[in-house]
C-alpha cells in the first residue's frame, strides 16, 4: 500500500513536471470626469481718481488702480462682470453718473479689456484686473466727497 | 483738494475667495419642484460670509428655497447648501444657482466674487 501510494505521487509529480504555470492578466479601468469649476479669490479693491475736467472719476486715471482678483478654473466657464448696480456718493452730487465696470485677464489665458462675458478655455490660474469708470456728461461734475461701488465678477 | 477728497481710498482686504461644486446639473423630479445640493467652499484660512441666490436665464430672482441662503463660513471649509426650486408649473427650468460673497461691513470692498452653476430640472409625470 505504500509502495502504491508513492507511486501515485511520483506519477503525479511527473505529470506536473515541465508545465509552466500560466498567469492570467486583466485590465482594471480607471474612470474620471472632472466638470466645470472655478475660484475667485479677491486680492485687492481698486481705486478711483478724478479727472482734470471733473467728469471722470476712474481706476483708469492718473492715481487710480484696478481691482485685482485670481480666477483658477478647468476652463468651460466664462467670465463676465455685472453693470454697478450698488454705489455710494456724496449728498451734494445730485447728477446722473454712468459707471461702466471693465476687466482684462493675464496668465492662463489673456483677455483684453472688456466688459462682456468671455469664455475662460484655458485650464489654469488666471490673474484678472477690474477697472470701474464714472462718467458724466454736459455740465455735471463730480463733486468732494466719498465715492463707492461694487464690481460683481461672475465665473459662471 | 477736490481731487483728494474725490479719492476713493479703499482699505486693503485680506484675500477674500470662493468656489462652489457643483457648477454643472441636470435633475429629473417627479414632483412640481427640483432640488439641488451644492456645496460652497472656502479654500482660504479666514472666514468668509457667503449667500446663495436663485436667477433665472435672464438674471431674474427666483423663489427658491435655499437652505441656508447665508451663511459664514470657515477657512478650509465647504458646506451643504439645499436648493429647491419649484417648477411653476412649467415642465422644465433652467436657473443659475449662485455663490456670493459678502462684503465685509467693516471694509469698502469693492469686487464681490460671484460662482453661478447652471442648473436644468426636468419634470417626469
Amino acid at each position: 500500500m505504500k509502495f502504491f501510494r508513492a507511486a501515485m505521487a511520483a506519477s503525479l509529480l511527473a505529470a506536473c513536471t515541465g508545465q509552466t504555470a500560466s498567469a492570467a492578466t486583466g485590465n482594471v479601468l480607471f474612470n474620471g470626469t472632472i466638470t466645470a469649476t472655478c475660484t475667485i479669490t479677491i486680492n485687492s479693491n481698486g481705486t478711483m481718481t478724478v479727472s482734470s475736467n471733473l467728469q471722470s472719476l476712474s481706476s483708469h486715471n492718473a492715481g487710480g488702480s484696478a481691482g485685482s482678483a485670481q480666477v483658477d478654473t478647468t476652463g468651460g466657464v466664462s467670465l463676465s462682470v455685472d453693470p454697478v448696480t450698488t454705489t455710494t456718493v456724496p449728498a451734494s452730487d445730485t447728477t446722473a453718473t454712468t459707471w461702466t465696470p471693465t476687466f482684462a485677464t493675464s496668465g492662463a489665458q489673456t483677455i483684453a479689456e472688456t466688459g462682456t462675458a468671455t469664455a475662460l478655455t484655458v485650464p489654469g490660474t488666471s490673474t484678472v484686473a477690474v477697472n470701474l469708470a464714472g462718467t458724466k456728461s454736459g455740465t455735471n461734475r463730480f463733486s468732494a466727497g466719498n465715492y463707492q461701488a461694487t464690481v460683481t465678477l461672475r465665473c459662471e | 483738494m477736490l481731487a483728494a477728497g474725490l479719492t476713493v481710498a479703499l482699505s486693503p482686504v485680506a484675500a477674500t475667495s470662493q468656489s462652489m461644486t457643483p457648477m454643472r446639473g441636470e435633475v429629473r423630479s417627479f414632483t412640481d419642484a427640483f432640488a439641488v445640493r451644492v456645496f460652497p467652499g472656502n479654500p482660504y484660512n479666514q472666514r468668509i460670509r457667503v449667500e446663495v441666490h436663485v436667477y433665472d436665464q435672464d438674471f431674474q430672482p427666483v423663489a427658491a428655497r435655499i437652505t441656508p441662503s447665508a451663511f459664514l463660513l470657515a477657512g478650509q471649509a465647504s458646506r451643504p447648501v439645499l436648493v429647491v426650486v419649484p417648477f411653476d408649473g412649467a415642465n422644465e427650468r433652467k436657473v443659475r444657482i449662485c455663490t456670493e460673497s459678502i462684503p465685509f461691513p467693516s471694509e469698502q470692498t469693492q469686487i464681490r466674487a460671484q460662482i453661478c452653476g447652471k442648473f436644468f430640472g426636468h419634470r417626469r409625470f
